[in-house]
């Protein structure tokens, strides 16, 4: 399998780590709300299909990469730089109520 | 069968002998020889041993596809079973053993299994032995008892015991277009391909390119086939574009159009020369595959055809065009179809007489009946083959009228020494199904074809069902242009083959339903009735019935079997084939060497991560210790010491004069930026913002769900600058986390993070005589402790090398961290050791470090194991109450602020003897059945500065448990007895002798 | 001078070690640049990083991923984003970028110690490397001066091509004489030199 990293282009997926599920938003830095951390350390929607998934190309650039790869077919329809493809955190909650 | 070799003909070189033996006896062949028509050619017929009815077996095909004639080669005592003898290309030396045979193989006892057959079908062994109880032994226990017995009676080759010295290795390719396969249509996609000027791999399977070219007897464009293909491949070789993989196998199609293949490099000299590996594994990324991977010919299924001298009717044909082996002096054929009739042919041109050619079909083509006439074969149409007769090998087959169902009456002997066969042509679709095809079924030809082309890959030839070389070769040409880009039409003729030339399309008949054992899967010896059985008992869908009967899964993957498995199911069920479904191929096409997949990643090539000082320590008697990949010393033991007086002895010296360890093994992190400080506040617990240039602090990081993650302490080198360090062992995990919040989390601020572990040697100077070391050898500041307070960090000179010196201690003594760039690691360390000399300076290994950080109760990966809290490791003086930080909300939940969690205590052990790391601590000591746990040991030493064993452990609600007894408990290793639990700061808890 | 030692000193026997035909493919050396600087940029800064690396070493580099520039013993390329590996013949070129380089423009990193250059050369390069790495490695694909980070297993390299035949490898000090031996280990098939 390739990932076609931003900045190196395709490369062998050996060369990748995951990061984990691209649709958590981390609660701002100084909040207590435990619900709010909770759900963003543990809750994940387990999707069959298009998932947003966050991978770094640790035995390479070491970029980190915002990646939609299809459950079902392994087919990775888009990878960008992280930072492009960040949810909001409304966005976040939109998308953990609709799964 | 009495095959023997043609005088003239076959692409073999007449002008060499290779010398070989097969069961211990001689045999001679040419080079251009498998294993199998060298034996073929010498008139061997009898080639090994069925797997579970020990039945005779001879060869059946001439390629990858071979279910029968498989052999255990032999090279330098280490045995390699279970190899098709049809792949084997033989060299001088060579050395052959059948297999599945006691004592020999014309004389086999096993084959009483015969007698018996009647109750092996399938799920015979388990259902016999796991069932029925007897006394003493039960269901399971009864099956394990009997498997023994079992697994002798059944099965193929053994392997050896001798370790495989073989070399192996891994290569990675990259092309635009793949080509799979090099008959007419790969040959020509390659060349169309490589033409439009793309980057070119075409991989065949078998040592020679040209695929059918080689057997076939056409002429193409006026030349003969094979003359026209090694034209081909000869202006493919010069081509810069292109690369040539013969002797490959390409067995994988994975995501992302990566195909794994398998090249045999060295398996047919008697020699690989030096450096040259025995496999090599290519890992290729392609943009577009071409797959011209052909076809398999499917055999009948009637009663007794697995007898040696039934064969493929392609099969006999490329023994005569390719090998010039005659596979038998009378031959018969049974056919469904018009292509057996060129084989038919061939082998009359090659010498043989064809005695009668049985088709199933009441009447056949024009073009059938004209070559049966061209070959004086009987004709006999509307018949089929009963059984067959012989009992190592044939002599003859009964034959009765044929319905298209069933046959009756009128049965008649035909005598034949060799039966060929053709139940028509599966195409190998097998990459295709791989990367996800389904594959849809072709009534016309009886057979599963591929989809339409995707957009990574596309076909030609006989893998479309194409059979007519004419087209498979424009099939070819385009599909090389289209993998390449070009999607203007072809302006070029289409080639003129010539030749015998029919229509494929086989009569939908796979069985010949008879008394006795008819063979769907030849080599895991499954026949027909197994399929019945298996739908009587209901297993119903395919996948189902695969694994029951074990059907194509054998070495070959059912090859040869699937479609007439299939076949039969359907017509059990009463569903037409479609209906029943194909099961999807999976990796691998053909058998992987486990060697070609590990490479060059086992024995001593794992890589090994070495310190600087890392040739001093074995210099001077360091034994060494594997910590992931590093190297550490372990103890530097003096002669006749054990290990525990080697680290006692060490231990002691730090405590009483100096001793000197080295930690460049401690993962390092420049952090540098203007945000650096604010970083370093978000990520520890504890605050870096306050501290000063030129000083060092102890920090703590957790992970999101407020666990500990790793400590170490951190210096500030500038003001926007800082020299992390961590664990050796979470070093990693450490600058991933760093790099995810640094890219993910807060892309806002201004922070570069870079691993610097292996730019410093460190080297850790510790004792009371620690400073008086210093002061003897450090030039360019002073180190007194007015200069260089504890935590202070000191820039200098040693032995002309600059250093930087932080005072700080892991073992509780007044100790230094002395840091130089790599290269003069050995340099400085020898200058200190010089320095030291005069105060007894003793070097110390994981051990002694260990034992002084025991003594002093810090934690260590042991401790922090994931699992564990700031609290639990009572560093709760870290947490900072003025900030946020990583962790810092969920490490409050309720459950991980209990009182009975794991903490962490000190153990002595009462009666003073040694107790292991994961022993138990228990409440009440039963040795036979042992109690619940309290907690666990996470280190344990001798400690010389308190004369006895201590440890420490988790231990739940240890902090209120300090004072009270318990027991250790470890049953697997018979420890027992009684312990005392205390603080874990079990020397010097003041911190004076640090200070000193 | 200082007693400085190379991580492969024990492994670095010169000498011919050809294959069965006599030839050696490849030729491994050890350049030992005195400096190995990494250059990092922030994401306002990186025209500002690379006048620096066009100022101190006399290389231009466009903004390309990996690209790079060689000039004698002076060598840069583009390792990550907005991240440049430099090297040179002399020490002290961590102080010299330090100068012009303040930290609100980049980040100098000193790496002279902590990797290690290798370089291989010879017809046979770019196939002993497909031995190693997943990177395509065709001079069409990967022009002189490109550079790329990838990694073998476990042993994580910096790759920039110098000419058509030859390859400069920095991989971490603690790994490099695992890794030369097993780069020997693969030469043997083509032959190879040590030099």
């Amino acid at each position: 399998m390739l990932i076609s990293c931003p900045h190196c282009g395709p490369r062998d997926v050996s060369e990748f780590t995951y990061q984990g599920d691209g649709n958590r938003v981390r609660p701002d830095h100084a909040s207590t709300d435990i619900g709010a951390w909770n759900a963003y350390v543990y809750d994940r929607v387990n999707i069959a299909g298009e998932h947003n998934e966050i991978w770094q190309h640790s035995g390479g650039c070491r970029m980190h990469l915002s990646v939609t790869r299809n459950t079902l077919t392994h087919k990775i329809s888009s990878s960008t730089p992280v930072q492009a493809a960040r949810p909001t955190q409304k966005a976040a909650r939109k998308s953990r109520t609709k799964a | 069968m009495t095959s023997t070799r043609i005088s003239m003909g076959g692409r073999i070189d007449r002008s060499r002998v290779i010398n070989f033996t097969f069961d211990g006896k001689r045999f001679a062949g040419h080079p251009g020889d498998t294993l199998a028509s060298a034996l073929l050619a010498n008139g061997v017929s009898l080639f090994g041993r069925s797997f579970k009815y020990h039945r005779p077996r001879g060869v059946l095909s001439a390629g990858v596809d071979e279910p029968n004639a498989l052999v255990t080669i032999v090279r330098d005592a280490v045995r390699e079973p279970n190899l098709p003898a049809t792949t084997v290309e033989i060299y001088d030396g060579l050395i052959a053993e059948s297999q599945n045979r006691y004592p020999s193989l014309q004389f086999d006892v096993g084959a009483v299994n015969q007698l018996a057959s009647r109750f092996l079908g399938a799920g015979f062994y388990y259902k016999t032995f796991m069932g029925p109880k007897i006394w003493p032994l039960k269901g399971t226990r009864f099956w394990m008892f009997c498997e023994h017995f079992i697994r002798r009676a059944a099965g193929l080759g053994t392997a050896g015991l001798e370790p495989d010295r073989s070399r192996y290795e891994r290569m990675n390719a990259f092309c635009d277009v793949l080509v799979v396969g090099s008959g007419p249509a790969g040959l020509s996609a390659a060349k169309a391909a490589a033409d439009q000027g793309a980057n070119v791999i075409m991989a065949d399977i078998d040592a020679r390119f040209g695929g059918s070219a080689n057997w076939s007897e056409e002429t193409i464009d006026g030349a003969p086939a094979s003359e026209w293909a090694s034209a081909i491949v000869q202006q493919l070789a010069t081509m810069p574009n292109v690369r040539l993989l013969s002797r490959t196998s390409v067995w994988g199609y994975y995501d992302s159009n990566t195909l794994a293949a398998l090249e045999r490099v060295s398996d047919h000299k008697t020699r690989p020369s030096f450096g040259e590996p025995r496999h090599r594994h290519w890992t290729i990324r392609a943009g577009h595959v071409v797959l011209a991977t052909g076809a398999f010919e499917r055999p009948m299924v009637f009663t007794g055809n697995d007898l040696p001298g039934v064969m493929l009717a392609s099969a006999g044909q490329r023994y005569a065009n390719e090998f010039g082996v005659l596979i038998g002096r009378r031959v018969a054929l049974f056919t469904n179809n018009d292509t057996a009739y060129g084989a038919a042919l061939a082998l009359k041109r090659a010498g043989a007489t064809i005695a009668a050619i049985i088709d199933v079909r009441k009447t056949v083509s024009d073009t059938a009946r004209s070559a049966a006439a061209e070959c004086y074969a009987e004709l006999i149409t509307g018949y089929a083959v009963q059984t067959t007769e012989g009992s190592k090998q044939l002599d003859g087959v009964r034959i009765q009228q044929f319905d298209g169902q069933r046959t009756t009456e009128r049965e008649r002997l035909v005598e034949a020494d060799c039966l060929l066969v053709s139940g028509g042509w599966s195409p190998a679709i097998h990459l295709a199904s791989q990367a996800g095809a389904h594959p849809i079924w072709n009534e016309d030809l009886q057979a599963f074809l591929p989809p339409p082309p995707t957009d990574k890959w596309v076909g030609a030839g006989a893998f479309n069902g194409t059979f007519d070389t004419a087209t498979a070769i424009d099939e070819g040409l385009s599909a090389g242009r289209t993998a390449s880009g070009n999607t203007k039409p072809r302006k070029t003729k289409s080639s003129v083959v010539e030749g015998y030339k029919c229509q494929p399309n086989p009569a939908p008949v796979f069985e010949i339903k008879g008394k006795g054992k008819a063979f769907v899967d030849f080599q895991h010896d499954v026949t027909a009735d197994d399929v019945r059985l298996a739908h009587t008992e209901g297993f119903t869908s395919v996948e189902h019935l695969k694994r029951y009967t074990t059907l194509g899964m054998a070495t070959d993957q059912g090859k040869t079997s699937n479609v007439p498995g299939m076949a039969i199911m359907a017509e059990t069920i009463g569903k037409p084939i479609p209906e029943v479904g194909s099961t999807r191929f999976r990796p691998p096409f053909a058998p992987v060497s486990v060697g070609a997949l590990a490479a060059e990643r086992f024995g001593d090539l794992k890589p090994e991560r070495l310190t600087p000082m890392h040739d001093w320590h074995i210099d001077h008697g360091a034994t060494m210790y594997g910590a992931g990949l590093w190297y550490r010393p372990m103890i530097y033991g003096l002669k006749g010491e054990t290990v525990e007086q080697a680290y006692v002895r060490e231990a002691r010296a730090v405590r009483s004069g100096v001793g000197i360890v080295d930690v460049s093994t401690l993962g390092k992190i420049a952090v540098q930026g203007p945000d650096a400080a604010e970083f370093l506040d978000r990520v520890y617990t504890n605050m870096f913002s306050t501290l000063p240039v030129n000083k060092a602090r102890y920090g703590m990081m957790l992970r999101e769900d407020g666990f500990v993650m790793d400590d170490g302490t951190t210096w500030r080198l500038g003001e926007t600058e800082f020299l992390m360090t961590t664990t050796t062992a979470n070093a990693g995990k450490v600058m991933q986390h760093l790099e995810y919040f640094l890219d993910v989390v807060w892309p806002d601020l201004k922070v570069h993070v870079t691993s610097v572990t292996d730019q410093w040697a460190g080297a850790a100077v510790a004792g009371p005589r620690s400073r008086a070391v210093l002061e003897a050898c450090v030039s360019g500041t002073a180190v007194d402790n007015a200069a260089l307070p504890f935590m202070g960090i000191v820039h200098g000179e040693i032995a002309g090398v600059k250093v930087m010196i932080c005072r700080l201690s892991f073992s509780g003594e007044l100790a230094y961290e002395v840091y130089c760039g790599a290269n003069s690691g050995t340099h400085v360390w020898e200058a200190l050791i010089e320095a030291g000399k005069p105060h007894g300076i003793t070097p110390y290994g994981l051990e002694a470090l260990g034992t002084l950080r025991i003594e002093k109760g810090h934690v260590t990966g042991a401790e922090i194991d994931g699992r564990t809290t700031a609290h639990d490791l009572h560093l709760d003086w870290l947490l900072s109450k003025k900030k946020p930080f990583i962790g810092s909300a969920m490490m409050n939940r309720e459950g991980l602020q209990a009182e009975d969690r794991l903490q962490l205590v000190g153990i002595i052990p009462l009666d003073n003897l040694p107790i292991n790391g994961g022993a138990h601590i228990v409440e009440e000591l039963h040795e036979s059945h042992p109690s619940d746990s309290i907690g666990h040991v996470t280190a344990m030493c001798y400690s010389p500065a308190l004369g006895k064993y201590i440890a420490l452990a988790l231990v739940k609600a240890g902090k209120s448990r300090r004072g009270s007894r318990a027991f250790v408990s470890d049953p697997l290793r018979k420890r027992f007895g009684p312990v005392e639990i205390v603080s874990h700061h079990f020397f010097d808890p003041e911190g004076s002798r640090l200070h000193g | 001078m200082v007693d400085t030692v190379s991580p492969l000193e024990p492994v670095l026997n010169r000498g011919r070690f050809a294959n069965t035909a006599a030839q050696t493919g490849v030729v491994i050396s050890e350049p030992a640049p005195g400096s190995i600087v990494q250059l990092a940029a922030w994401p306002d800064t990186d025209q500002k990083v690379r006048e620096a690396i066009a100022s101190v070493l006399k290389l231009n580099l466009d903004n390309s991923p990996g690209a790079g520039a060689v000039s004698g013993h002076r060598a840069a390329f583009n390792i990550a984003p907005r991240r440049y590996l430099l090297a040179e013949e002399d020490e002290g070129l961590a102080e010299r970028l330090l100068s012009i380089v303040p930290a609100d423009v980049g980040s100098v990193t000193d790496l002279s110690h902590g990797r290690t250059a290798i370089r291989i050369d010879g017809e046979k390069s770019e196939w002993i490397l497909a031995k190693f790495f997943a990177v395509d490695f065709s001079l069409a694909r990967f022009p002189v001066g490109q550079g790329v980070s990838t990694s073998h297993h476990d042993i994580f390299t910096q790759i920039q091509r110098r000419s058509e035949t030859t390859f400069d490898l920095y991989v971490f000090r603690s790994f490099a004489r695992s890794f030369w031996r097993s780069l020997c280990h693969a030469s043997e098939e083509t032959g190879y030199e040590i030099r």
